[in-house]
C-alpha cells in the first residue's frame, strides 16, 4: 500500500520553503511532486519600476549567495545596450569576485551536506573556511554579503593588494586540500552515505536541461567558463571536473574538485592582474532601443538575464531571470524515485538548491 | 559560423540568422515551436529558457525561445496575437523536451498564455489567484471575484 507524505513548505531539508510531496511504498520513494513559489517576490516586475543604478541593487538581491553573479550578469546585458566595454583590469577583478563567490558557495554546501551526512564535525570544518573566505570577499568589497562590485561598465572597487590577497587565497587552499577535499574524496562515511543514491542518468539529465555541476556529475561536459568565456576567463588556464555516475558522490566530487580549479583560477587571476582602469568612468548612460542577453556560470550553473530597454526610458521594460536551481530542481523527482525515504534529504540537498533564486 | 548555417538549412530558414544583444536571432518563418523543438533537440541543442514579452497596444505577446548548441546563444521569436478577451496560445514541447515544465508554467500563470496538449499543475498560484496579473499590464482575465489585485490597481 503505498502512502504520501508531505516534506515541507517548512525547512523541508535545508532552511528554505518548499515543498516535495512523496508517494512511498515502505521506506522506497516511488513517484514525488515538487511544489514552489511560497516566497515569491516578483523581483522581475519591480525591476521594471528601477531606474539603471537601482536595478543593479534590486538584482543584487536575488539571492544572497551567489549575489555577485547577478549583477555581472544583469551589467553584462546593460553594457550589450549601452555599449560600454569594462577594461581589463575590471574584467580580472569580476573573475575574482566570481571565483571567490564560487568558493564560499561550494565550502557552504559542503558543510550543509556534511551536516545531512551527519557528519556534524565537518559542518564546523566547512563554516570555518567559509569564514575566512567572506573575510577575503570583505577585505575586497567591504561586504560580506551585497558586494555591490559591479557597475556598467567595469566595477566599483580595485584590488590594491593583490600580493595580500593572493596569500590568503594560498592559505585558504592549504586548508581545503588538507580537510574538505580528502574527506570528500577518500572518506568511507562520504562514500557509504553518498554513492548510488539520488541517481540522474545522463539521457535524464539532458531532458531535464540540468545545468552547472549538477549536469557535470552526470556526464556533461557543458560549463560557460570554457564553451562561451565571458570577463577574464578566456586568458584562464582552468578544467572542467566532469563525472559519469550521476549520484551523489559524483555531484560531491565535481564541487570538491572545483574548489581546485577555482584556486587556481584565483592565482592565476591574482597574479596576473593588468594595470589600468576600473572601468570606463561614465556616470551617465545611453541605453539603445532593444534587447541584450547575458549568460554566466554561476556556482550552480547558468544564469540568463535577459533585459529589455526603450531609448530615453529611466526603466528597463523587461527584465528576465533565469537561475540554475530553476533549472536544475525539476530533476529532484527523478533522482528520488526509487531512493529511500531518510535519503531524500541528502539528494535533495546535492544539487545545491537556492530558492531565493527560485523565488525570485 | 558554418554550424549556424547548416542548422539554418536543416530547418529551411529563408531568413538569415542576425547576432545581436549576445544572441544570434533566427526568425523561425513557417516552423512551427513543436518542428523548431524537434530538430534542435536531433542537433543536441540544449534548452535553455522562454522570455515573454507584452508588446505595446494590441501587438500580442512575444516568446523567445532560447537554445545552447556548442556555447552558441541561440534565439527564435514566435509572436502570439488573439483577438480581445481570448487566450493567446501557442503548442506546448514539454512532451518533447522536460526542461521546459517550469518555464512554460510559470509564463501560463503570469501572463495567461495557453500551452496548448499539456496539463498543467500551479507553479508559483495559489488557491483564488488569477492568471496574468503578475507581469501583464492589463490583467482583463483577473477574475474580480478572487480579489487579486490588477495592475492598474497596484500602480494606484
Amino acid at each position: 500500500m503505498s502512502y504520501k507524505i508531505p516534506m515541507g513548505p517548512y525547512h523541508p531539508a535545508l532552511e528554505e520553503p518548499y515543498k516535495l510531496d512523496m508517494i512511498c511504498e515502505g521506506e522506497t520513494v516511488i513517484d514525488a511532486k515538487l511544489h514552489i513559489g511560497f516566497n515569491f517576490r516578483g523581483i522581475e516586475h519591480l525591476a521594471e519600476t528601477r531606474n539603471y543604478i537601482q536595478v543593479i541593487a534590486l538584482m543584487e538581491r536575488v539571492c544572497g549567495i551567489c549575489s555577485n553573479i547577478h549583477t555581472l550578469t544583469l551589467c553584462q546585458a546593460m553594457e550589450g545596450l549601452t555599449g560600454q566595454v569594462p577594461p581589463p583590469r575590471a574584467q580580472y577583478i569580476r573573475v575574482i569576485m566570481a571565483e571567490l563567490e564560487r568558493l564560499h558557495s561550494h565550502v557552504l554546501w559542503a558543510g550543509i551536506a556534511s551536516k545531512l551526512m551527519g557528519f556534524k564535525t565537518m559542518f564546523m570544518t566547512c563554516f570555518e573556511i567559509r569564514e575566512k573566505i567572506m573575510d577575503v570577499l570583505a577585505a575586497i568589497s567591504g561586504n560580506r554579503v551585497n558586494y555591490s562590485m559591479n557597475r556598467i561598465g567595469g566595477v566599483n572597487r580595485d584590488i590594491e593588494d593583490p600580493a595580500a590577497i593572493l596569500a590568503m587565497i594560498e592559505q585558504l587552499e592549504g586548508e581545503m586540500m588538507r580537510t574538505v577535499i580528502p574527506i570528500f574524496t577518500t572518506s568511507s562515511t562520504a562514500r557509504s552515505r553518498c554513492a548510488n543514491i539520488g541517481v540522474l542518468t545522463e539521457e535524464k539529465a539532458i531532458n531535464c536541461g540540468v545545468v552547472g555541476p549538477t549536469a557535470r556529475a552526470s556526464g556533461l561536459g557543458q560549463d560557460l567558463r570554457k564553451a562561451a568565456p565571458y570577463a577574464a576567463y578566456a586568458e584562464m588556464d582552468f578544467n572542467v571536473p566532469v563525472e559519469k555516475a550521476g549520484d551523489v558522490r559524483a555531484r560531491l566530487f565535481v564541487r570538491a574538485l572545483e574548489i581546485i580549479e577555482s584556486c587556481r583560477i584565483l592565482r592565476q587571476a591574482l597574479t596576473k592582474l593588468p594595470p589600468g582602469e576600473i572601468n570606463t568612468g561614465e556616470e551617465k548612460f545611453k541605453f539603445i532601443t532593444g534587447t541584450a542577453t547575458s549568460r554566466v556560470e554561476a556556482p550552480r550553473g547558468e544564469v540568463i538575464y535577459s533585459v529589455s530597454w526603450k531609448e530615453n526610458s529611466r526603466n528597463p521594460s523587461r527584465v528576465h531571470v533565469r537561475t540554475p536551481t530553476f533549472a536544475n530542481m525539476p530533476a529532484v523527482r527523478w533522482m528520488v524515485m526509487g531512493a529511500r525515504l531518510a535519503d531524500t534529504p541528502l539528494i535533495q540537498a546535492s544539487i545545491d538548491p537556492c530558492y531565493s533564486c527560485t523565488d525570485r | 559560423m558554418i554550424l549556424l548555417e547548416a542548422l539554418k538549412q536543416k530547418l529551411g530558414c529563408a531568413e538569415p540568422w542576425v547576432e545581436k544583444g549576445g544572441v544570434h536571432w533566427l526568425d523561425p518563418g513557417p516552423l512551427t515551436v513543436r518542428e523548431l523543438c524537434m530538430e534542435m533537440i536531433a542537433c543536441h541543442a540544449r534548452f535553455i529558457t522562454i522570455t515573454a514579452y507584452q508588446l505595446p497596444k494590441d501587438e500580442g505577446i512575444r516568446l523567445e525561445y532560447h537554445w545552447d548548441l556548442s556555447g552558441l546563444l541561440l534565439g527564435f521569436p514566435f509572436l502570439l496575437k488573439s483577438e480581445p478577451g481570448q487566450t493567446p496560445t501557442i503548442e506546448s514541447i514539454f512532451d518533447l523536451t522536460e526542461a521546459v515544465d517550469w518555464i512554460e508554467r510559470e509564463i501560463h500563470e503570469e501572463y495567461a498564455i495557453e500551452f496548448t496538449g499539456r496539463v498543467y499543475e500551479p507553479l508559483l498560484l495559489r488557491e483564488g489567484d488569477a492568471l496574468g496579473v503578475n507581469l501583464r499590464e492589463i490583467a482583463n482575465i483577473c477574475k474580480p471575484e478572487t480579489g487579486a489585485p490588477g495592475q492598474e490597481e497596484v500602480k494606484k
